[in-house]
């Protein structure tokens, strides 16, 4: 039997689904990284979440945030995470003058939604106000086209580095092949994930961004997605069919040395989110305005509570929910962005407890504690 | 390097376009052709090596490239890649003819060489300079042949199904002997392939069956590059083949084996060298900054070259 007709048989069987009670792969860490005394995940706020809303933040009609209160969310945001009166000494706690600072932002939705350039530029001041000099921060993500369509430069003062993994798309040069997590999920013949290189030769901390997103794969993309799959190449490979691999491969990447112990900060941009078709954001009908940020150490904690925006969202405008695994959700290729009780994978929202047993923050509702802001 | 040193297993392009077409070869620095019987006393008052090759006694071989498919479903969403390396091993001695016209002359030159395999290649006129150069490259590089490596034995039955697995083997970098009859020398003996079987669920049961730690060479950071790989126990040399119409850039390399030194040639990339190259733990591990069509790794295990 010739080998492509085989494959387009097999298109017409069903996929197999992923069990609820999921097999872990096998995986290989290497990391020559000590841990920190203390890593940065889940940090010195572990199970604590600063969420601050302001309902002025974000025009709806134009998409265009108000710079002013950004700033006042994030100064409030920050304040109420430390407990400190000036904000200088909130950011003091997480960053010191000597450090050089890597700025995760997410892109991956870009023009509809990314980390705001507004949010990045006044985390950029305050970095800069507790002494970080301009050419000690990068803002950096995977992809060179997606990061470029953003504008950072326009937002930030010269000298700040804006920088992407891959210049084209699979280029592994700027990966460290000593750093990586090896599994096989479905055959693949590359079986390495490598992390970007400067996470350990250059960043001594790390300032993530995530938005608030829906995930056809990992059931909603936050704190954890953003650091784990925006930081390691070849991570695609964890699709197929519609089944993933993402409910532990998250974490675990997210766990490896030095990037758990380096990141110590989590900004959640939530001024618009996407509640369907994630973590691309082509169609605006399924984008929302939650006009909220969340501050915190702990990526769990802030994770835990994104699936609830997300899904309560999914909930209203009468969608499948995040949890949900039944096959007859599952929609053909394309059909799923328009759909939103259409599932392109068997989602693994799952992923987040999962990085909680793993040590990288508090899962259990119960147990964060969540200091809310109204500006 | 002389004419006369090259390995008589050597590509050359086939030509088969009147004598008025000879400016044209020489400005791409063309010296040697295969052309059809009869022509090359015609060929050589020209100023050409002219060797009669007989195309239709030679296998076809396929133009070497690589296609997405995106509109086929796959197991593993790996591209097509359309390689000869499988089809030298089965049928080694023999003479073959790609019509390599679509802009993959180069490669095919490549392919060839890599395998020591007799090769005629048609490429288009646009296509001769760089055909020409490759060439070049080749004989710069060229050395007495080693042995070719491999850990799974085949014994090959000559069926279609074989032919499929045999493909995939190679596709999937799973260095193979055909093999008469089944040798302990090897890790794995393949002796039969089932004629119902899924070819590509078969390679990878070999693959399982071997274990990836078993591997003889593994590359990470492309899905379109295809190796092989020769030695003789203290020196070996890794080929490495890019199908895709990009340049790779930060191709790791696994070899198993501890080598002490490594030296890269990357066609196109003259100067380039290897980079965080490592050899412990029974394997020696480099990157390869960028390569285009071609590359080969000479890997020494004592620390002189």
């Amino acid at each position: 039997m010739h080998r492509r007709t085989f494959l387009q048989m097999a298109a017409a069987a069903p996929a197999t689904l992923a069990a609820a009670d999921h097999k872990l792969p096998k995986y290989r860490v290497v990391s020559h990284y000590p841990a920190a005394a203390q890593p940065g995940m889940p940090g010195p706020y572990s199970g604590h979440v600063a969420s601050v809303h302001a309902a002025k933040c974000m025009d709806e009609n134009t998409e265009k945030p108000d710079p002013a209160t950004v700033r006042d969310m994030m100064t409030r945001g920050m304040r109420a995470l430390t407990s400190d009166a000036d904000v200088r000494d909130s950011w003091a706690r997480f960053i010191a003058p000597s450090d050089v600072v890597g700025i995760k932002v997410n892109c991956s939705g870009a023009p509809g939604i990314m980390s705001s350039p507004v949010v990045v530029a006044e985390i950029v001041r305050n970095l800069i106000t507790v002494g970080v000099k301009p050419g000690a921060i990068w803002i950096y993500e995977r992809f060179q086209d997606q990061l470029d369509s953003v504008h950072y430069d326009r937002y930030v003062p010269d000298g700040v580095h804006i920088w992407a993994a891959e210049t084209s798309r699979g280029s592994a040069e700027s990966y460290d092949p000593a750093t990586y997590v090896e599994t096989v999920f479905f055959n693949e013949d590359d079986t390495r994930s490598n992390l970007i290189r400067l996470v350990g030769n250059r960043f001594t901390k790390i300032v993530n961004v995530p938005n608030m997103k829906d995930h056809g794969a990992a059931g909603v993309t936050g704190c954890l997605k953003n650091i784990a799959y925006g930081n390691f190449s070849n991570v695609a490979r964890s699709h197929s069919g519609s089944e993933t691999t993402t409910y532990s491969f998250i974490g675990t990447l997210a766990a490896v040395e030095p990037l758990r112990s380096r990141t110590v900060l989590q900004v959640m941009d939530g001024l618009r989110g996407v509640w369907h078709g994630g973590p691309f954001s082509p169609n605006r009908k399924f984008r929302f305005y939650p006009k909220r940020m969340m501050f915190g150490s702990d990526p769990v904690a802030i994770d835990r509570l994104l699936l609830d925006i997300i899904d309560d969202k999914r909930k209203a405008e009468h969608a499948v929910s995040v949890w949900d695994r039944s096959a007859k959700y599952l929609g053909a290729a394309g059909d799923h962005g328009n759909n939103p009780n259409l599932n392109e994978f068997v989602r693994e929202p799952g992923h987040i407890e999962y990085a909680g047993s793993l040590g990288l923050g508090v899962y259990e509702l119960d147990k964060i504690k969540v200091t809310s802001v109204e500006v | 390097m002389p004419l006369a040193f090259l390995a008589v297993l050597w590509p050359a392009l086939f030509w088969d376009r009147p004598m008025e077409t000879a400016d044209t070869l020489r400005k791409a620095g063309i010296e040697r052709l295969c052309v059809p019987a009869g022509q090359e006393q015609a060929w050589r008052k020209q100023g050409f090596a002219a060797t009669p090759f007989d195309r239709a006694r030679a296998v076809q071989a396929a133009a070497p490239k690589v296609e997405y498919h995106m509109d086929v479903a796959s197991a593993t969403r790996v591209p097509w890649v359309d390689a000869n390396g499988w089809r030298f091993e089965r049928e080694p001695g023999r003479a073959f003819f790609y019509d390599a016209r679509a802009g993959s002359a180069v490669l095919a030159a490549a392919e060839a060489f890599a395998y020591g395999a007799e090769a005629a290649i048609f490429a288009a006129p646009e296509d001769l300079t760089p055909f020409e150069a490759m060439l070049k490259f080749l004989a710069e590089i060229d050395q007495p042949r080693m042995p070719a490596m491999a850990n799974i034995g085949v014994i090959d039955d000559g069926s279609d199904t074989m032919a499929e697995a045999l493909n995939l083997l190679a596709r999937h970098n799973l260095l193979f002997h055909v093999i008469p009859s089944a040798d302990p020398k090897y890790d794995l003996n393949i002796r039969h392939v089932p004629e119902a079987a899924n070819p590509y669920e078969f390679a990878m049961k070999v693959r399982r069956d071997l274990t990836d730690e078993k591997r003889l060479l593994r590359i990470f950071g492309s899905n379109v590059v295809l190796v092989r790989l020769t030695g003789d126990g203290q020196q070996a040399r890794v080929h490495l083949l890019n199908y895709g119409q990009a340049a790779v850039k930060g191709l790791r390399v696994r070899v198993l084996g501890v080598y002490a030194q490594g030296k890269l040639a990357a066609f196109e990339h003259p100067g380039a060298a290897l980079e965080d190259y490592s050899a412990q733990d029974g394997a020696t591990e480099f990157t390869i900054p960028e390569m285009n069509a071609y590359a080969v790794v000479d890997l020494k295990r004592d620390s002189k070259f």
